[in-house]
Order: structure tokens, then C-alpha cells, then sequence
């Protein structure tokens, strides 16, 4: 047996001698390797953006829904559940009165609402909540002030507006004191927070205004039940501990008997974390699909190359054969050829993926992140198609008897 | 046993068939070589004298009949046995050259020994000697296509010679090359023989067959004469007698 060191010293020879074929052979890996890793980060990216800016409302948090959770779509289920009207301001009461991890908790009432100023108007989502929402939801106060527990227990009619909606009200106006009509009902204005971006899916999260839940209760929407509750825990490592307490809590408080299924389901920041992970995930599968897609072609593009350069160079093949190469000299020879083009070629598409990676970063809106597992899923692919396509024309290569080869012209 | 033959077939035949046409390229061959013998096989076009070079060089297998080649059984041997015997065994020289067009003169001559499994003492040096005993210093970085016919046949014996083989096999050696170049290589060819190798070549010329010990002729596929000769024309003489191109034009002058 020679040693692998010659291989590659012939292998690299014979691709340097022929630089033309071998550039159109790496090409196409390159291109391939370059696609699969150029879109994986994109996948990446927009999964790493998902989970930051949850990760940003607070790791933490525990999102109590009603409605069971007796199957798989937990949070699904408060759209289809009945029972969407379990959960009330006293569960609040009674977590706060009964739980050990529990170290803030607020009431949400989401809605869509009409908003006019004078002669202006707009739709916003209207976030009711407690005054504790400054801390549970990471709310930054821009000017003004956010509600206070008197405003909750008031049912106040007071309004603390988002970026978005201030702007296209206000414009340059100062708001604060103004009057602003929801629902046909007047609400003072009486502070504005930060901006906080559009989220992960593109929604504005800052045409939003903030009342108190209270009110929109018992003025707005006149209902006694919450969408929402979200809790929060001192420390990330509690939160199934306090998930477990909550649930407990929560089914004396609704009188559900041992046996009986929950009219509530409880999700932590990790499970939704999850949740949205296996979304992107699925997201990143199929492009990573399209990009697999391309490299298939392109290792075909490849066989192609390698079948046509064996026939270019049968006359080759049966020089080295009638000169004492065994037919596992000419496999490894082809073989190692197919390496190394595989091995450069992706090398040089991983490059390609970064700097495309980098362009997109800076001057699109689109975030990418490129993933050791990308890069050696690609390597490994690219590596294995190449094999594969390789082998064949090679195996064909060196079973030519070599006075067949050489009567090739 | 047959010990002093280095070469020995029995009744080789080997047909070609293309679709329906059989060509029967040789119909029961015999012949003896001993060790050290310089051969010359004439015969007509088609007559069979390429394949049976092809077969005593392993690079073609024979459909019936008997090889033993050094006493071994080539016919018992497996392709990475015929392998080693096309490496180290026989030196092949192509009428066509047959060098890697790719690849310069040292590469060339190197060749085979990347094929072979014990390495090479100071390879580069040996490859620099044959080179050199071919006449070729100064054009080890020559591709082929820098070279002339004369010139990459040099290339060729070289290369056949770089493994030491006790058996140069050499199929129309000269039919590309002028008589003076036909008439160098055949020096060389006499030298080699000098040293011991055992010859064999194949040609149409009468010239050039008779600077070896033994002429041998095919016709149809069989070997239907052998004629031995005497006293063979030497090379060195002819070349000697010769006028170079360039003193018969300063003659002219
Ligand atoms: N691969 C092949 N397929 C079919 N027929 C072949 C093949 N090789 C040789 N032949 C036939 O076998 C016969 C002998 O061919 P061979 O090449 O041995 O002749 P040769 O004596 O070397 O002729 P030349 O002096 O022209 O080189 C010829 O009739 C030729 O057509
Ligand atoms: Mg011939």
C-alpha cells in the first residue's frame, strides 16, 4: 500500500494540472456549500431573533391561559377551548396570597380598539393590565407616569400610550393631560413608554396603549374574566416549582375535585421558548430542504465532470495502468481528487456563506447567524455527495482494462 | 522444469469480437525466450504482433494457452499480481509514446516508481541518471509536447527502464522516427541488452530487426518462421558511418 501522503500528492498534481476542471468542479461546491450555509443562517438568525426578543419581555415568566390543556396545543386551546372565561382577578389574589415563588403577577386583557384624538384616529392594541406591569413586562416609562394601583382599583380612565400610537396622534404635541376617546369613552393621557420595536413576526409593538384592567373590565368590555395571567419568579430555576404551586393554588380556588382536568393551562418561558424553537426549526429544515435540494443538483453537475474527465482521461488511466497502477491506486487517485476538490471547494463556500452572511447583516433588515452545525452539515453533505458521485466514475476508471484505455483516442 | 526461459508460451490464442465478426488475432502461439536475449518480431499489418506484446506485458489476457514468465504462471495471477509484474517486471515502450501530456520528463520517468511498494533509494538522483542515459539532460522539465518524436521516445524508454525490469518489451519502437533517431534508439536498446536485459521489438523494418539475435515472424496469427542472426548490425557503427543532417548541409555549403 502507498501511503496517503502520495495519494494526496498526486490527487493535488493531477487537479493542479488541470486547473480548468477543477475550478468548474469546485465551483459548483462552492456554490452549494455556500447556499446550504447562507440560508441556514438566515433560519438561524431568525430563530436567535425569535428567542431574544422573548428572552426580553423576561426568561421567567409564566403564562397562565384558560382552558385545559389536554392536548398537545396547550396554548392553542384557549381559542378553541369553551371554557375561556375561568380565569378572574381574585386567581391573582389568591397566587399572590398563597405562593412562595411567585414574585409579581398581572392580569392581561388584549384587544383591538378604535382610538381618536380630535380628528384624529387609529386601531391600536390595548393591553390592559395592573400597575405591575412595569416590572412583569419590562415596560420602560418614556414620560409621564404608568398607572397606579389606585387607577386599578378606580377603574380610572387613564391611558399610557406606546411610541407609535403617540406619534400618529400627537405628532409633536405633548400628550400628556390630553383627552383621547377609546371606544367612544374619554381617557387621559398620562404617560408614554419606550419604544420597543416591532417583535420577531413584524408586528409594531409599540401602536399599543395601556389601561388599566380595571377599567377595561368594567367600562370598556364589561367582563369579569381575564385573557391572560402572567406571573413571574425571583429566579429562572423556580419557575416549574412555581408552575407546580400555581396550578395547585389555582385548582382549589376554582373548586376543581382530584380527578378532574384543569380549566387553566400553565406554560413557562422555557416551553414557549420551545414552542417557537420547533416553528423556526421547521422554518430552518426547509430551506436547509431547497439548499439540500441545490447541492444534490450540483453534486450531479459534479458526476457529470467526473464521468466526462474519466473519459477525458481514460488514455490516462491506461498509461498508469500499463505501467503498474492497481485498480485501487486509480480509485484512490480519483477518490482523493474528489476529496480534496470537496474539501477546498466547501472551505472556500463556507467563506462565501460568511462574507454573504455579513452583507446581509449589514445592509438588510435581515438577521443572520451562521451555525457551527450549519457549516458541517454542509461539509458533511457536499463530502458525501461528492463521494457518492465520485465513486462511481472512479470505480468505472480503474476496472478499464488498460489496453482498452489506451486505444481510446 | 524450464529454467532457462524467461519467457514461455503455449498455444496462446486470443480472438476479438466485434457484434458478429470474430477476429482471430492469434491461433495458437508457441515461443521460448531466454534470459538475455534481444528479439525482433516482424510480420505483416494484422498479422498479431501487438497483442501478443499486449499479452507478454500482462496488459492483455490471452483466451487460452499458457504464460509463464520467470516460471510463474501468469495466467494464475490476479489483476494486483499482473499489477506488480506491469510494474516491475516488464518495461513497456509504446510506438506511440503513451507519455502523460501533462506531466514534464522527470515526472514522466518517475511514474513508476509511485506504483511501486518499496521505495526508491535516492529516487531523484536514479530518475536523473536514466534521464541522463537516454541522452536526455537538460530537458527534465520538458512536457512532451516540447520535445521531439526522438526525444519523447527517450522519455518512454527511460520510464520503462526506472524500475529495473529484467524484460524490455518495445512495440514498433522506431516507427515514428527518422533512420538516424530509429538508429540511436536502437543503440540504446543494444546497450540495454548488454547489460542483460532480455528484448523484445516489434517492427517493419528489416534494418532495424537485424541489430537483434533473433527475428521472428507472424503471419495470420501464428509464428510461421525464425530466423537467427549471426552477426547483428551494431548501432554504434551505423551511427558512426552516419552523417549528421547538419555536417551533410555544412557539405552541401
Ligand atoms: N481491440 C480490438 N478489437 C478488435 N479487433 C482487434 C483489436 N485489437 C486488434 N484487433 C485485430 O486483431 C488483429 C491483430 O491486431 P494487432 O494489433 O495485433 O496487429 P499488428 O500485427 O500489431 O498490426 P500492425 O503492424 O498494423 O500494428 C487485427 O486484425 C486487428 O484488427
Ligand atoms: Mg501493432
Amino acid at each position: 500500500m502507498r501511503s496517503f501522503g502520495k495519494n494526496i500528492i498526486i490527487a493535488f498534481q493531477s487537479l493542479f494540472l488541470n486547473k480548468l476542471r477543477s475550478a468548474l468542479t469546485m465551483l459548483g461546491i462552492i456554490i452549494g456549500v455556500g447556499a446550504v450555509v447562507a440560508v441556514m443562517s438566515i433560519g438561524t438568525g431568525a430563530q436567535a431573533s425569535v428567542i431574544d426578543s422573548i428572552q426580553g419581555i423576561g426568561s421567567n415568566l409564566i403564562i397562565i391561559m384558560p382552558g385545559g390543556s389536554d392536548d398537545d396545543m396547550g396554548a392553542l386551546n384557549q381559542f378553541t377551548s369553551a371554557n375561556k372565561e375561568s380565569l378572574k382577578l381574585q386567581d391573582i389574589d389568591a397566587i399572590k396570597k398563597h405562593s412562595r415563588y411567585v414574585d409579581g403577577i398581572i392580569p392581561v386583557i388584549l384587544s383591538a380598539a378604535p382610538v381618536t384624538y380630535k380628528d384624529k384616529g387609529s386601531n391600536v392594541s390595548i393591553y390592559a393590565s395592573s400597575e405591575e406591569a412595569v416590572g412583569v413586562y419590562n415596560f420602560e416609562i418614556d414620560t409621564g407616569k404608568f398607572f397606579s394601583k389606585s387607577d386599578i382599583a378606580n377603574s380610572s380612565n387613564v391611558a399610557v400610550l406606546g411610541k407609535t400610537i403617540k406619534n400618529k396622534l400627537f405628532s409633536n404635541e405633548d400628550p400628556l393631560g390630553k383627552s383621547i376617546k377609546i371606544f367612544g369613552k374619554n381617557f387621559k393621557v398620562i404617560g408614554t413608554v419606550k419604544s420597543k420595536g416591532a417583535n420577531t413576526f413584524g408586528q409594531d409593538q409599540d401602536n399599543t396603549i395601556a389601561i388599566p384592567v380595571t377599567t377595561a373590565m368594567n367600562k370598556l368590555y364589561g367582563q369579569n374574566y381575564l385573557n391572560l395571567i402572567i406571573a413571574k419568579t425571583a429566579e429562572e430555576k423556580n419557575l416549574n416549582l412555581a408552575s407546580e404551586e400555581i396550578t395547585r393554588i389555582l385548582r382549589k380556588q376554582h373548586n376543581i375535585k382530584s380527578g378532574q382536568k384543569n380549566d387553566f393551562s400553565i406554560e413557562n418561558q422555557t416551553e414557549i421558548l420551545n414552542a417557537l424553537s420547533a416553528v423556526t426549526n421547521i422554518f430552518t429544515i426547509a430551506i436547509s430542504g431547497i439548499a439540500a435540494i441545490s447541492l444534490l443538483v450540483g453534486g450531479i453537475g459534479i458526476m457529470n465532470i467526473m464521468l466526462v474527465s474519466v473519459t477525458e482521461r481514460t488514455r490516462e488511466i491506461g498509461i498508469r495502468k500499463a505501467i503498474g497502477a492497481k485498480n485501487r491506486d486509480i480509485l484512490t487517485q480519483f477518490l482523493t481528487e474528489s476529496v480534496v476538490l470537496s474539501l477546498t471547494g466547501g472551505l472556500m463556500g463556507i467563506i462565501f456563506a460568511l462574507v454573504i452572511s455579513l452583507l446581509l447583516n449589514k445592509y438588510s433588515p435581515i438577521l443572520t447567524s451562521v451555525s457551527f452545525s450549519s457549516i458541517a452539515l454542509a461539509i458533511s453533505f457536499s463530502t458525501f455527495v461528492r463521494l457518492f458521485f465520485g465513486i462511481y466514475p472512479a470505480m468505472r476508471a480503474a476496472r478499464l482494462n488498460p489496453i482498452e484505455a489506451l486505444r481510446f483516442e | 522444469m524450464t529454467d532457462e526461459f524467461i519467457i514461455k508460451i503455449e498455444n496462446i490464442f486470443k480472438t476479438y469480437k466485434i457484434g458478429d465478426i470474430e477476429v482471430r488475432a492469434l491461433r495458437g502461439v508457441d515461443l521460448q525466450i531466454i534470459k538475455g536475449e534481444f528479439i525482433a518480431i516482424m510480420g505483416p499489418s494484422g498479422s498479431g504482433k501487438s497483442t501478443l506484446m499486449n499479452i507478454l506485458g500482462c496488459l492483455d489476457i490471452p483466451d487460452s494457452g499458457k504464460y509463464f514468465l520467470e516460471n510463474i504462471e501468469v495466467g494464475k495471477l490476479n489483476d494486483n499480481h499482473l499489477a506488480n509484474i506491469r510494474n516491475m517486471k516488464v518495461g513497456f515502450v509504446f510506438q506511440t509514446f503513451n507519455l502523460l501530456s501533462r506531466l514534464n520528463t522527470f515526472q514522466n520517468v518517475e511514474l513508476p516508481t509511485i506504483y511501486t511498494k518499496t521505495k526508491l533509494k535516492n529516487r531523484k538522483l536514479v530518475i536523473n541518471q536514466y534521464i541522463e542515459s537516454v541522452g536526455l539532460k537538460g530537458k527534465e522539465k520538458n512536457k512532451p509536447n516540447e520535445l521531439s518524436g526522438g526525444e519523447r521516445q527517450r522519455v518512454a524508454i527511460a520510464r520503462a527502464l526506472i524500475n529495473d525490469p529484467a524484460i524490455i518489451l518495445a512495440d514498433e519502437p522506431t516507427g515514428n522516427l527518422d533512420s538516424r533517431t530509429g538508429e540511436e534508439i536502437m543503440a540504446i536498446f543494444q546497450k540495454l541488452n548488454k547489460q542483460g536485459k532480455t528484448i523484445i521489438l516489434v517492427t517493419h523494418e528489416l534494418d532495424i530487426a537485424r541489430h537483434t539475435q533473433r527475428i521472428i515472424y507472424l503471419r495470420d496469427g501464428l509464428i510461421i518462421k525464425q530466423e537467427r542472426i549471426e552477426n547483428p548490425v551494431m548501432a554504434d557503427e551505423i551511427l558512426s558511418k552516419m552523417p549528421k543532417l547538419e555536417d551533410r548541409i555544412s557539405v552541401l555549403k
